[in-house]
């Protein structure tokens, strides 16, 4: 699994044709997702009672579901929708009163570096469990390690976010409760948020540490009598961590998926609570977008993964 | 001819605890649970939306600590006649002026009056619908004429914001809602939407004695309970909006704190189907064993936790509030036997609907716990939960249709505060008549009470509207029309007494008015 | 293993081991704490929640919704997404091309956006639970399923029933899917817990399982109200979660180290 230094001649153009090809995929993709979550969405029935005063009588709300078209048929609105969307105009929140593009946009941020601060805490631990467990395979280290990264997988995020909330900010008072801005506010969300992937990371860092150890290249490193901790936290770990870098682009994808519940209990403000207030508001344009967004960002991300793969390790097809 | 006694300012001015002079001191940073939408008062939709506007903007009457309406950019109103219409006398304050500095004049109200009253611009144009029309009689006189009598203009503290006209005109709609100009006691200053909204003291506050005593002020975003409180106790924010029911008595024991504990304006009630054919609750006897069925006080007591105020029909304090109506008491053997009397020996099966978004606290708390007291009488409800706005969808009549609703249904309409009924019960009490906005989520039908509700609407005389409003609760109640009403919702603020003193000056129940918080040194 | 087994007994015979009905409302019985409190009761082992109900009958009668909307769940997601994945694989060309653009189309939103305004849409309650469950994670047995067979149709024997002129259902249920049968087994055991805690964040926002029903989730949602009164009612669910799921990825690892051990990231 180590980069090879030559590719063939031809393979530039091979990397050319599957790049397109998958960049083509996530297009596809993203207009698809657009298009179901768009035809779902206006399905959930009449948000005009939402938007008016209780005893707005009939003809203001006839009026207000014209001003907004919602009276032309679905297939049209989506037409009208995607056309506009081309354009950079993804409409205005109903509840809002704003562009809907601008309210999501403004959020992605925050979520893009709690997701990322997640990400941070789940290698951070991951890696060193996985390093330990495979050095000392079967013994007490292996054993905690591997328990406390399925604890992580077998909670809810938002529970584990509450728990947090209760101890540190309210018992001890020791971390700010929410907020953004300083490292410790996003310790609590980072950890909520991050700890579900530990035990998945951990199992990769740790079989391939396993394969390396294995490796000509470190027993050659042994018998040349280089110490074991260079061996194993530099040599051996550098190779190692190659199929967790690889991946990382699909647990970002993850984190952004499980910042919807985190977000809410954290007071983050990021698409995540932003998506979820809308679903509840049927605040359609604002759903649109953010959901969008984050689907692009999925689909980015995920190509990333998929074309890494291929840069580090020649060996695997691009044939799909 | 109507007169409308003027409150003098002196009876404001004994409310006031300490007259501040000149400029205050210090930020105050407070948490809230809730946002406003916008900030514009001639766009706004939602009662939320005060939160933020309240601090800007003015109208020309508010609400004091004692839950009475007093004159605020009113200097004096009268209801008058001429020619058989009635018209609103308005003589303006002097010497009121908007953030940007220009004075405030009748033309202000009368730009108000034109925004608010176009549907295009206004999600309440249906509320200047009996307005003929505007007249300006000079820079601080003008009359609201009407068509004909429309009481709840009046309970609407008189609709129309305070709006500058020449700015508004100037910057447009657009950017009027990002940076809104009003006659307040703070200016804003910037905001980020879900984030936090700033504002700084307005040096130049008309009414002195009510001057911001703080240089600035904040107002945080956190919606979930747990980590707006947190937010409280690390210290982030020095006053509490809303504090959770169940924290309530924790706060007010805590060293250090202070707490207020005030009515807001919504009204909760249990409602029933009585337009479809079989529909048990078409029997007066149903509808009175229901209301025997409920333990109201256990349920404000526990569920609760104290935070609930029982009401009959209307508030105290309110237009038409009756002190000797007395509730329905807990008794679930007269409800079994006011059952068997209308002939359901056995009981009878019923869904009941219940909203689960927490619009109020712990609502779906308060349904579960109502829904098991029926269920225990022998109303036997099928529960079925709703959030939102698919409980929104299932209340409203269909615009010719009858009825979905086919049980029991959760339900509140505000009141709003002091209180007055006649929105409400034009609401969901009236019978419902396609197009006309009557009854427009009322699944009762009832002669007499359309007349004496219709009638209200025409009434704009304070003293005969009690009255009416009086005998209609008193109808209302005894026929268990339009629902069984059961509490008005509490919230309670708490502030570090070490950094902010706080007097609830206006009436914060439901505007949030924060002007009189006060930061030490 | 034992734990799972548990939670499982209380699932199918859940009335008759609770000791309370888990809806039972008693107002003067609320906040009694677990029986090892000073003020514990031995009637409410594990106290009670707001409304006076016994909290260990409602992790009981939790535990079946719970449950069994996990099942229900991840059988309909692999037969149609195992189905849809073996048609995929052994046919190929045009109709693999679209499945597997559904899929992708499908991974790229956001499960949990998805499943809220599904459930948004079609009324929050058990069935949409479930249904929204199916939607999101057929998916990945039709990947996976598909991968298995693209290679399963090279081998020799599928070779020969096609030329000995099996039709396409024989060679899918006899020949292929007793050879994907491990690999779903696997998967269905290791997205028990995931789904269990899918179903509880949804509840939790809202918009999954509704009262009167019970799940863990929805207590979990409950019980963030009182968080600071009652610390047992937000964690005895919590708990009830975490040691069903770690149960359930527990065999499933194990199922996976026995039947696969290459595949390590399944």
């Amino acid at each position: 699994m180590r980069p090879s230094g030559t590719f063939p001649r031809e393979w530039g153009k091979v990397v050319t044709g599957y790049f397109l090809r998958r960049v083509l995929q996530g297009l596809i993709s993203i207009v698809g997702a657009s298009i179901v979550i768009f035809f779902i969405s206006r399905l959930s029935g009449d948000p005009i009672v939402l938007l008016l005063p209780t005893e707005a009588p009939p003809a203001l709300i006839e009026q207000v579901r014209q001003e907004m078209g919602l009276n032309e048929p679905v297939w049209k609105q989506y037409l009208i929708f995607a056309g506009k969307a081309l354009g950079g105009d993804f409409g205005k929140s109903y509840r809002w009163q704003a562009p809907a593009l601008e309210l999501v946009l403004d959020r992605l941020p925050a979520t893009i570096g709690l997701a990322l601060a997640a990400l941070a805490f789940s290698i951070l631990l991951a890696v060193p469990f996985g390093v330990l467990s495979a050095v000392y395979r079967g013994s007490l280290i292996d054993t905690l390690g591997k328990g406390f990264a399925m604890l992580g997988q077998a909670m809810p995020n938002f529970w584990v976010g509450l728990l947090l909330v209760l101890i540190f900010a309210i018992h001890l008072d020791v971390l700010p409760a929410y907020g953004t801005g300083s490292a410790a506010h996003v310790l609590m969300p980072a950890i909520a948020l991050g700890w579900y992937p530990v035990a998945a990371q951990t199992r990769i860092v740790r079989s391939a540490m396993l394969d390396v150890l294995d490796s000509d290249y470190i027993r050659m490193g042994r018998a040349v009598g280089a110490s074991e901790r260079v061996l194993v936290w530099k040599y051996a770990l550098r190779n190692a961590a190659i199929p967790l870098v690889t991946i990382l682009g699909v647990y970002f994808a993850a984190m952004l998926g499980g910042a919807f519940v985190v977000e809410t209990v954290f007071a983050w403000p990021g698409v995540g609570r932003t998506v979820v207030e809308a679903v509840f508001s049927r605040d359609f344009p604002v759903v649109q977008v953010g959901v969008l967004l984050t689907s692009i960002l999925f689909v980015t991300s995920n190509l990333l993964v998929d074309l890494s793969y291929g840069f580090i390790d020649p060996r695997i097809r691009y044939d799909r | 001819m109507i007169r409308r006694s003027v409150l003098g300012l002196a009876a404001v001015l004994a409310l006031a605890p300490m007259a501040a002079s000149g400029q205050g001191t210090g930020t105050v940073t407070a948490g809230f649970g809730a946002e406003s939408t916008m900030l514009d008062p001639v766009k706004y939709s939602a009662g939320v939306d005060h939160y933020f506007m309240g601090q800007m903007f003015e109208q020309l009457v508010r609400v004091n600590p004692e839950q009475r309406v007093v004159n605020w950019l009113a200097e004096s109103w009268s209801v008058q006649e001429e020619n058989g219409k009635p018209f609103i006398d308005v003589r303006l304050r002097k010497g009121v002026k908007f953030h940007n500095g220009d004075p405030l004049t009748s033309a202000d109200f009368e730009f108000a009056y034109n925004k608010m009253r176009d549907p295009k611009i206004s999600r309440w144009s249906h509320n200047q619908a009996e307005v003929e029309r505007f007249e300006i009689v000079d820079d601080h006189h003008f009359r609201i004429r009407f068509k004909q009598a429309d009481g709840n203009y009046i309970a609407n503290f008189l609709q129309l914001w305070a709006v500058p006209k020449a700015y508004y005109e100037r910057v447009g709609e657009a950017e009027f809602g990002k940076a809104p100009v009003g006659t307040g006691p703070w200016k804003f200053v910037s905001r980020t939407v879900k984030d936090e909204i700033r504002f700084e003291a307005f040096a130049d506050y008309w009414n002195k004695d009510h001057r911001p005593k703080a240089e600035k002020l904040v107002i945080k975003v956190i919606p979930e309970d747990l980590t707006r409180v947190a937010a409280f106790k690390t210290g982030a924010i020095d006053f509490l909006d809303a504090v959770p029911l169940s924290m309530v008595e924790e706060f007010r024991k805590m060293p250090g704190v202070k707490t207020l504990t005030v009515v807001t304006g919504n009204n909760l009630f249990l409602n029933f189907n009585t337009h479809q054919e079989k529909s048990p609750f078409r029997d007066v006897r149903v509808r009175q064993a229901a209301a025997h069925a409920i333990d109201v006080d256990a349920i404000i007591k526990s569920v609760l936790f104290g935070q609930g105020e029982r009401y009959v029909q209307v508030g105290k304090g309110g237009v038409g509030y009756d002190p000797e109506l007395k509730p329905y008491a807990y008794d679930p053997k007269k409800a079994r036997d006011l059952l068997r009397q209308a002939g359901f020996p056995q009981g009878f099966e019923i869904p009941c609907y219940n909203l689960t978004t927490p619009r109020e606290p712990n609502v779906k708390e308060v349904g579960e716990a109502m829904f098991a007291y029926l269920t225990q009488a022998g109303i036997r409800c099928r529960v079925q939960g709703m959030e939102y706005a698919a409980w929104l969808n299932l209340a409203r009549m269909g615009r010719n249709a009858p009825p979905e609703m086919d049980g029991v249904f959760s339900h509140m309409w505000s009141q709003n505060l002091p209180g007055d009924p006649g929105t409400a019960w034009a609401g969901h009490v009236h019978t419902f008549v396609p197009g006309k906005g009557w009854g427009s989520y009322s699944t009762t039908s009832d002669a007499e009470a359309d007349t004496m509700i219709a009638e209200l609407k025409l009434t704009m005389d304070p003293e005969k509207r009690a009255a009416l409003a009086r005998k209609i609760a008193r109808y209302k109640h005894e026929k268990v029309l339009g629902g069984v009403p059961t509490y008005r919702p509490m919230v309670t603020f708490a502030w570090r007494t070490d950094k902010l003193d706080f007097t609830g000056w206006p009436y914060p129940g439901y505007w949030r008015g924060m002007q009189e918080v006060v930061v030490k040194k | 293993m034992v734990i799972l087994a548990l939670v499982v007994i209380a699932a199918a015979f859940g009335e008759n081991v609770a000791p309370h009905d888990p809806n039972g409302l008693n107002l003067a019985a609320a906040f009694r704490p677990p029986v090892w409190e000073p003020k514990g009761e031995w009637a409410y082992l594990l106290g009670t929640d707001n409304l006076g109900r016994d909290i260990l009958s409602r992790i009981i009668a939790g535990a079946r919704v719970s449950l069994v909307s996990a099942l229900y769940a991840i059988v309909f997601a692999g037969a149609i997404g195992g189905l849809i994945g073996m048609i995929s694989g052994y046919f190929g060309g045009v109709v693999d091309a679209i499945i597997m653009r559904l899929v992708d189309i499908q991974m790229s939103i956001p499960a949990l956006a998805l499943a809220l305004v599904i459930a948004a849409v079609f009324g929050a309650d058990f069935d949409t639970v479930v249904i929204v469950i199916i939607v999101t994670y057929w998916t990945w047995y039709a990947r996976i399923v598909r991968g298995e067979i693209l290679s399963l149709k090279e081998r020799d024997y599928v070779a020969l029933a096609k030329v000995a002129g099996c039709g396409t259902a024989t060679i899918f249920f006899r020949h292929l899917l007793p050879n994907i049968m491990n690999t779903l087994l696997v998967l269905a055991t290791l997205q028990v817990g995931q789904v269990i805690i899918f179903e509880a964040s949804l509840s939790f926002l809202g918009l999954g399982i509704q009262a009167p029903d019970v799940s863990w989730g929805l207590m979990l949602s409950d019980a963030r109200n009182y968080i600071t009164n009652a610390w047992w009612a937000i964690t005895m669910p919590g708990i009830a979660i975490m040691i069903t799921c770690l149960s359930a990825n527990m065999i499933g690892d194990w199922l996976r180290d026995t039947f696969d051990p290459k595949r390590r990231q399944l």
